[in-house]
């Protein structure tokens, strides 16, 4: 009869010595159908069983969000690049100002030199100066000259 | 790994690992700290996950482990008294859902020694073969059919004091 091969079943299984297949014939028995009168008092511990699969987590797995584990090897590469990047950038834009600068240098150069040549051209005007009163001083003797001729013409007449 | 791919490999076993937990912790609450626990721990070590031929195994014993050094640190703290008021109003919530035999059968296994627990809970529960269950617990299959083998002769006995009770 079926409960005699259940019974059979049982002992094999409080001994710990029944397979998977003949636990889960057990299982079907206690929680689906018919259970022979005797047998009754072991139906909740199959149907708890049961029960005790039913049981889900609720909770949802959170993960960190950034992949957990990004190499620090990779957050240096990154700091090095950014600090190059942020230098860089500094020393671009201000070596672009410089352009106007630079114009402004050319400018100041050439007008420098304006000036130098205007300088020196007006050092040469004032020794021209001196060399006229040079001049002067020559025709203030020839002035001399003149009187001396006059009296050299006076003593000669 | 991917983080999709390491939720593929590790999600379908989700569901065992809390009920594990649950069965060793007995609060719900805390079953679920413990699933996410091992889940980042899993994580972190995902790159050794892929070496593992059975993932799931290694992720059931690293649970057993968690809640075994969880009790442990219980203990330690002197929680008891708070451990059992839980377990009160947690059986109330049980015996709303739950019809009376049934709710018996989880307070008699609440009562069963660790070992036997788990064993019972991965074997008549989850339904694992004894070689895995050896692989998970770190124990020889003979040490598990005799573990087995008292907690259902337990079960069996506290139910059939009731049934008798309840029939007198």
């Amino acid at each position: 009869m079926e409960s005699a091969r259940i019974e059979r079943l049982l002992d094999a299984y409080f001994e710990g010595n029944t397979t998977l297949a003949e636990e889960a014939t057990l299982r079907d028995y206690f929680t689906n159908g018919e259970v022979a009168a005797h047998l009754e008092p072991m139906k909740p511990m199959f149907e708890g069983f049961v029960k005790a699969k039913e049981e889900v987590s609720a909770t949802e797995i959170a993960l960190p969000r950034s992949g957990s584990k990004i190499n620090p090897w990779w957050y240096s590469i990154a700091a090095t690049f950014l600090v190059a990047v942020t230098v860089g950038s500094i020393v671009f834009s201000n070596s672009g100002l410089s352009k106007e600068e630079e114009e402004a240098l050319a400018a100041l150069k050439q007008t420098r030199e304006a000036m130098m040549m205007l300088s020196s051209n007006l050092n040469k005007g004032t020794e021209n100066v001196a060399y006229l009163n040079e001049f002067t001083k020559g025709t203030s003797t020839i002035r001399h000259i003149e009187q001396f001729t006059e009296t050299k013409n006076k003593i000669l007449k | 790994m991917k983080q999709k791919e390491f939720l593929s490999t590790v999600l379908p076993f989700k569901d065992k690992l809390y009920r594990l937990a649950k069965r060793l912790l007995v609060s719900s609450d805390e079953a679920e700290d413990a699933v996410q626990e091992i889940f980042l721990k899993l994580w972190n070590g995902k790159e050794k996950i892929g070496k593992y031929k059975n993932p799931e195994a290694f992720a059931m014993t690293m649970t057993k482990n968690y809640c075994l050094d969880r009790l442990k640190s219980k203990q330690a703290g002197n929680m008891k008294i708070v451990h059992s008021n839980f377990q009160n109003s947690e059986n109330v919530e049980k015996q709303v859902e739950a019809n009376d035999g049934v709710t018996h059968v989880f307070q008699i296994m609440e009562t069963l020694p660790e070992q036997q627990r788990m064993i019972l809970q991965l074997r008549d529960v989850e339904q694992y073969e004894y070689a895995e269950i050896a692989e998970m617990l770190d124990l020889n299959e003979t040490a598990i059919r005799v573990a087995l083998s008292r907690a259902r002769k337990a079960i069996r006995e506290e139910m059939i004091k009731k049934y008798n009770y309840g029939i007198s």
